[in-house]
């Protein structure tokens, strides 16, 4: 029997849990080919869920690590566009028929397999999404509602004493209000991301959480702890769902059913899900097409509506204290108390109720398009509990499906079995901090989950020694040993966590750690880690006696580290240190009546400006008794801070010029920046002269595939001639490497607009190093073998160049000073809105990864919203709202050596070291890259001006490629191409990499090296060059913060020229090296990592380097 | 079992009026929803009926009872306070018998040749211990009624034996506790608004209605504790109840008499002839 399918249905544990590795051991091509055509066999007719799955990942991981090690580099490599649009279309099944017929024909290949690779990794994750969505449906008190079609047989009704007073009466006294106040969670181990969905249902004896609810306060802001959410509820007389978030300032009045299901619109999205979730407008509604006042005639009466309102004390966002699931928690708990779906009104709930709060905290965040794992309702549940999974019986919905349910079991630890002293103890011993970093852990969650699947050796050894870790943390708990705790905290985030996901920490994070240990030694007890990964909300474990002085100390070294790397790693703010408190209610409500019953101060200095100017007659009873009740508040003692919190909200800020576009404006002036130009652009935005569309070459243009001869095939084999050519070159210090470091990297950070080149992205040696480091570490093994330093040219723009000369300079240019150059771009762009057109360009006639359901509906949603937003601000006109770094560009990397060329670098290149002929320029994140004497001896025999670096193409390898236009090789860039289907007949993508004749080079500007010290003419040559040159219009992602760590992210317009354009130059002499994958391989995108770690490159790479 | 005496409760504030409507029985005669309450009661064999109403509407029901060959009783409740304690003002009258209980604004058509009530007494005769009638209702009538769950009886189609009661659930706690094996899903055993009760169900109901609860307690909190102490029954007879208290409630009761009796085919045709007119009417406009 096949032995993939023998340990995916055996009943012994052993079998069951041989690994990945274990299993591909010895297969060679022919053999896993069996295997794989018997694993898709077997997948389809398998009815059991979870094996299905178990087996999808197998095949998914089959074709992306161990096919690709047994392919020849010769085999025809083309990968079917149909089945890629199937993909986007998440089609799944349809693509992988489509890509294994394909197989059948042509025969297996690397680029096949890669798209195998990924319709099997997402056919996976979908089946199981599917079932966690049907079991979340399937919770009993959840199915109703799905039930539910039409407004007027709404099953629930409001509680008769929320209701308010008869408004034709000339009452005063004000509408109930009900105040829930909630906790949030810290988790002591979640052994491993344990709390998974499908972990929890596949391995309910691995699944175990140990959390803690607790209030919170700001350190320097606040003067006390209290639970940082609140909820508030009370029945309004306007037939209206009124939400406000008193933290993100805004409000809504909801009117119709269609509004409430359309959670991107606006920042009320949580509180619409609550609403849902909560049964008050059940997701079975969805496109019935009523107003809500016909929701709320059964629920409130007539002409009566509800008002729900959120706070969250202003925590930030990236918290790890599952802040957005206890608010929805919080949120749905009010709305149930309201409607009679838990008993109480007021105080603390009851264990089923919690239960079912959290399931429907679970649907919420399911219909609002996130997900968490099962233990972040925690803070619903009062001080601290175990969670844990179980096992489904008969009676769950999930029997016959999963082995374990989909709600665990929480168990609270009383004081009995941990002391009050031990509660005291670890109050006095934890520094709870925000270390600013605010970052997505759902990719997180994913690697998780395919790695537990995989069972790989390592990972599921470091799973079990979590599972243990987590039994000691409760040991150590009970036992009342809180430096215990530490020192198991810290084992578990150095240990397992790290071992099992090594993108769960960063540099960041490990500095804060070495800079505790090196200054309180053995009284830093320990690291915490919350939630899904580091460097957001983090622990701090010291001896209590000191813990005062080293909190204080904490705060100030978090901001001193994040000041040193916030250029290369993405905060989202400064740091914060928290003052925290266990919480022993769990979630709690009150009831609020007569003079009680007023909404937070912040939200009448949100309300009241436009209620002012609203006149009284417009203004509802309930409305005009509020604003009569808030002015007596006003005139009461305790009423100064709301006085003047509506003073300053009330009355005009006088307005002083703002520093951010001050300093934009003086920027522009000092690069240079040519406002006719940009005129001209706008110009011909706006006209529709050139966008988006008109990137593209005339559909009639003939492209094709190249022949063989049009390439110098590299990939198994360099003449050692040429070898011998290139390491003498190598030796008599001829050539230079020149790295493009002027970009951001939009796609690496989306659009966190840092320093992509300084990114601390992976673990060399013992630390996070950045491809700066790596490049360097490249050159320096390079240069040691040779024996000769080779100059290694940086290019920055105004956005990148002082971040890389800090840190070369703090880390003394990583013991190369010398060899390293830093060449100043001397071109900028001001980003612009997208026109509409464009906008609309690029999500309906461009090829776009379709979303899973509810997360597809939110995009569209935030799409609508964007072109709104487009229209309103204008089109094209200039994007200034922002810090001034996010709203300039660098116009493309055409630039970067022209700006050598000006800037004089070149120059003073050559007079140092006038044998220098050939450069090696590439990306920043083409890791492979290096100076191989192999392909440097090539490109000086061949004796042309440009070498460039191509490989044979994978799914991700996106954007363009090698093809024949109009009967001559050259490169096309993605964005040029007539229609996204020519790519795929193209066998070979553009890896960037380039190797230059410099002579050859100035020819093609005309000039010769005696020119270069002619700045007027050299600058007359780039110029003419330059308009020989396509400008592509493209759209990129950037991210706008506000508030406490929220952002937004917008797609503007900017301009490019593109190196690869460089090969449509008639005069210019060009040839094209096949090169092997790993060399041209780019890492785009920080989801790549995971692979790239995986599949041997990073190894790869690593024996390129010296880092010593 | 033997059950000679019934009890109707009218008493409640914003009902009180329904049972003295005027209808058209089966037989084509004018009639007082209250005598035809009375009559579904004596037809099952009653012989002494209390009528629990309000002091000040005591003549309008003396009236409305039209003549009767039961012995017919009126007890005044003073004060609205509460279905429990309107019951139990019952308790000498009915001292330690099994009683008969019927709501006073439902009106039951029976489909089959046994009225509501006769079927219900013949249940609880058979099995010698309180039966509820229930009928499948549906969640989004989950507000108005209660609402029983619990296996069937082997071996008996419509017989439930009776675990749990709960007044007006939200669908949330109906789907947690209430959710009988058999029924559609989304379906719950619904209160007929008939009942036999055994005397200790009185005494539950004097217990109630004594304890210092902020709310007035129901039949249903009293019926809840049955279970434990004593076999109770739901039986899912085979007719139909309609409450006369909702919107519409008298219309929808009054067609479905006049369609099960003589006048059946007048009233479709009166029907069909209103809907044509209707339809012609928008068709002008």
């Amino acid at each position: 029997m096949n032995a993939f399918i023998e340990t995916i249905r055996s009943d012994d544990q052993a079998t069951r849990d041989r690994s990945f590795e274990l299993l591909c051991n010895g297969l060679d091509l022919r053999s896993t080919l069996e295997v794989t055509g018997e694993l898709d066999d077997y997948r389809r007719t398998e009815q059991n869920l979870y094996r299905r799955v178990r087996s999808l990942f197998f095949l998914s991981a089959i074709h992306r690590y161990h096919l690709p090690t047994l392919f020849s580099d010769q085999a025809s490599n083309l990968i079917p566009h149909d089945g890629f649009e199937h993909l986007l279309s998440r089609r799944f099944l349809e693509a992988i028929d489509c890509f294994l017929a394909h197989q059948e024909r042509h025969g297996a290949s690397d680029g096949l397999s890669s798209a195998l690779a990924e319709a099997y990794h997402k056919l996976g994750f979908q089946t199981l999404a599917d079932q966690v969505r049907s079991s979340v449906r399937g919770v009993r008190g959840n199915q109703w509602m799905f039930r539910l079609g039409h407004p007027a047989e709404h099953p629930l009704r409001v509680r008769k004493e929320l209701l308010p007073p008869d408004t034709s009466s000339e009452g005063t006294s004000l509408a109930p209000i009900v105040r829930e106040t909630t906790a949030v969670r810290m988790d002591l181990s979640h052994s491993a991301w344990s709390d998974i969905f499908f972990l929890g249902m596949d391995f309910p004896e691995g699944a175990r959480v140990i959390n803690v609810s607790v209030d919170l306060g700001v350190k320097g802001r606040d003067n006390h702890t209290r639970p940082p959410i609140e909820a508030y509820f009370r029945v309004i007389d306007e037939p209206v769902v009124r939400l406000t978030s008193v933290d993100l300032g805004v409000t809504t009045d909801v009117e119709t059913v269609a509004e409430m299901f359309d959670f991107g619109r606006d920042y009320l999205g949580l509180l619409k899900a609550a609403l849902i979730a909560a049964g008050v407008v059940p997701p079975g509604l969805e496109g019935c097409g009523h107003s809500i006042e016909r929701v709320l005639l059964p629920l409130v009466g007539p002409k009566r509506g509800i008002e729900l309102v959120s706070m969250i004390n202003d925590i930030p966002k990236g918290s790890r204290l599952a802040v957005s699931t206890n608010l929805l928690g919080s949120l749905i708990s009010v709305l149930m108390r309201a409607t009679s779906q838990v008993k109480s009104l007021t105080g603390p709930l009851e264990e089923d109720e919690r239960r079912l709060v959290a399931a429907r905290a679970i649907l919420g965040e399911w219909i609002g398009g996130s997900g968490g794992g099962w233990q972040d309702s925690g803070g619903v549940w009062p001080g601290i509990k175990l969670i844990c999974g179980t096992t489904a019986d008969e009676n769950d919905p999930e029997h016959g499906i999963s082995r374990g349910r989909l709600m665990p079991v929480h168990t609270v630890l009383e004081r009995d079995s941990v002391s009050q002293e031990t509660r005291q103890a670890l109050q006095d011993s934890l520094v709870l901090v925000h270390g600013g970093m605010a970052q997505n852990v759902g990719p997180i969650l994913e690697m998780v989950t395919e790695r537990y699947l995989l069972r790989s050796e390592t990972e599921w050894s470091a799973r079990r020694d979590a599972m243990r870790i987590y039994d000691e943390v409760v040991e150590a708990l009970k036992a009342g040993d809180i430096r215990r705790v530490g020192r198991l905290t810290t084992e578990n985030f150095e240990g397992p966590l790290r071992k099992i996901i090594p993108w769960s920490t960063n540099r960041f994070t490990d500095r804060l750690i070495e800079s505790c240990r090196d200054r309180y030694g053995n009284d830093f007890w320990g690291f915490w880690m919350l939630g899904g990964m580091a460097g957001g909300g983090m622990g701090f474990i010291f001896e209590a006696t000191i813990k005062a002085e080293a909190s204080r100390w904490l705060a100030k070294k978090m901001v001193q580290v994040k000041r040193e790397m916030e250029t290369s790693l993405p905060f989202a703010m400064d740091p914060v240190v928290y003052d925290f408190a266990i919480n022993d209610n769990g979630t709690f409500a009150e009831l609020l009546i007569d003079d009680r019953a007023t909404m937070p101060d912040r939200y009448h200095g949100l309300h009241m400006p436009s209620l002012l100017r609203t006149s009284p007659r417009d203004l509802s009873a309930g409305r005009r008794r509020e604003m009569e009740r808030v002015s007596a508040m006003c005139n009461e003692p305790s009423g100064s801070s709301l006085a003047s919190r509506l003073i300053t909200t009330l009355l005009p800020t006088p307005t002083t010029q703002s520093d951010s576009a001050e300093s934009l404006q003086a920027i522009l002036e000092r690069s240079g920046f040519d406002t006719v130009a940009h005129e001209s652009i706008r110009a011909d935005l706006i006209s529709g002269r050139i966008g988006l569309s008109q990137n593209r070459l005339p559909t009639n243009t003939l492209i094709q595939d190249v022949k063989e001869d049009d390439i110098i095939d590299l990939r198994e084999r360099v003449d050692s001639k040429n070898t011998n050519l290139g390491e003498q070159a190598i030796r008599e210090g001829r050539v230079a490497v020149v790295t493009l470091a002027a970009g951001v990297g939009s796609r690496w950070t989306e659009g966190a607009g840092v320093c992509k080149a300084l990114h601390p992205f992976y673990r060399f040696g013992k630390r996070h190093r950045s491809f700066l480091e790596v490049h360097l570490a490249k050159n320096r093994k390079t240069s040691r073998k040779f024996d000769q330093a080779i100059p290694h040219v940086f290019t920055t723009s105004y956005l990148t160049e002082s971040p890389i000369r800090d840190s070369l300079a703090r880390h003394d240019g990583f013991g190369m000073a010398d060899q390293v150059h830093i060449s100043s771009g001397r071109s900028i762009g001001l980003r612009m809105v997208p026109t509409v057109r464009d906008l609309k360009f690029l999500w309906e006639e461009t090829a776009q990864q379709v979303l899973d359901e509810q997360q597809q509906k939110l995009r569209q949603s935030v799409r609508g919203a964007l072109l709104q937003w487009a229209k309103q601000t204008g089109e094209a006109s200039d994007y200034t709202d922002n810090v001034p770094s996010q709203c300039i560009h660098p116009v493309g990397h055409w630039s970067e050596i022209p700006g050598m060329l000006r800037n004089g670098l070149l120059q003073q290149l050559l007079i140092e070291r006038p044998q220098l002929d050939y450069l090696l320029l590439h990306n920043i994140d083409t890791l492979g890259a290096n100076v191989d004497a192999g392909l440097l001896g090539t490109h000086i025999a061949g004796g042309q001006t440009l070498s460039f670096e191509v490989i044979t193409r994978r799914l991700e390898d996106r954007g363009g490629g090698l093809a024949r236009v109009g009967g001559r090789p050259r490169l096309v860039e993605g964005l040029a191409m007539p229609n996204e289907q020519i790519e795929f007949d193209l066998t070979f993508y553009n890896s960037m990499t380039t190797w230059i004749s410099i002579d050859g080079l100035l020819r093609s500007f005309g000039l010769t090296r005696e020119d270069l010290v002619n700045a007027s003419r050299v600058d007359s040559a780039i110029r003419e060059l330059a308009s020989r040159m396509p400008t592509y219009i493209t759209l990129k992602d950037v991210k706008r913060r506000w508030g406490h760590a929220q952002e937004d992210v917008f797609p503007v317009s900017q301009f490019e020229r593109l190196w690869g354009d460089m090969s449509t130059l008639p005069e210019v002499s060009t040839s094209y090296f096949a090169v092997p994958m790993q060399r041209g391989q780019q890492l785009k995108a920080q989801a790549q990592l995971d692979g790239w770690n995986r599949d041997g490159s990073a190894a790869w790479v690593e024996n390129l380097c010296d880092f010593s | 079992m033997q059950v000679r005496k019934a009890v109707i409760t009218a008493a409640a504030p914003d009902q009180s009026r329904l049972p003295l409507q005027q209808l058209i029985d089966a037989q084509g005669r004018e009639r007082t929803a209250l005598a035809l309450i009375i009559d579904e009661a004596t037809s099952a064999g009653i012989e002494e009926i209390a009528v629990i109403i309000r002091p000040e509407d005591a003549s309008a029901y003396e009236s409305a009872a039209e003549s009767t060959s039961v012995d017919l009783h009126f007890i005044k409740q003073a004060k609205p306070t509460g279905y429990a304690a309107a019951l139990t003002l019952a308790s000498d009258f009915i001292g330690s018998e099994n009683f008969l209980h019927l709501v006073g604004d439902h009106l039951y058509v029976e489909s089959t040749n046994q009225t509501c009530a006769k079927q219900l007494i013949n249940v609880a005769a058979e099995f010698g211990c309180s039966v509820s009638a229930v009928q499948a209702t549906r969640e989004t009538n989950l507000p108005y009624f209660g609402i029983v769950s619990g296996p069937r009886v082997p071996q008996l189609d419509r017989v439930f034996e009776i675990e749990t009661v709960l007044e007006k659930p939200t669908p949330t706690k109906a789907e947690q506790h209430l959710i009988t094996p058999g029924l559609r899903s989304g379906q719950y055993l619904g209160f007929f608004g008939m009942h036999v009760l055994t005397p200790e169900v009185m005494s539950l109901l004097k217990d109630l209605s004594n304890a210092p609860e902020s709310k007035p307690a129901s039949l249903s909190d009293a019926l809840a504790q049955l279970p434990g102490r004593q076999r109770y029954l739901a039986y899912q007879l085979r007719g139909s109840r309609y409450n006369l208290g909702v919107d519409y409630g008298l219309l929808r009761a009054q067609l479905a008499i006049g369609l099960s009796g003589r006048d059946r085919d007048l009233i479709l045709t009166e029907l069909v002839d209103l809907l044509a007119g209707r339809l012609e009417g928008t068709h002008q406009s």
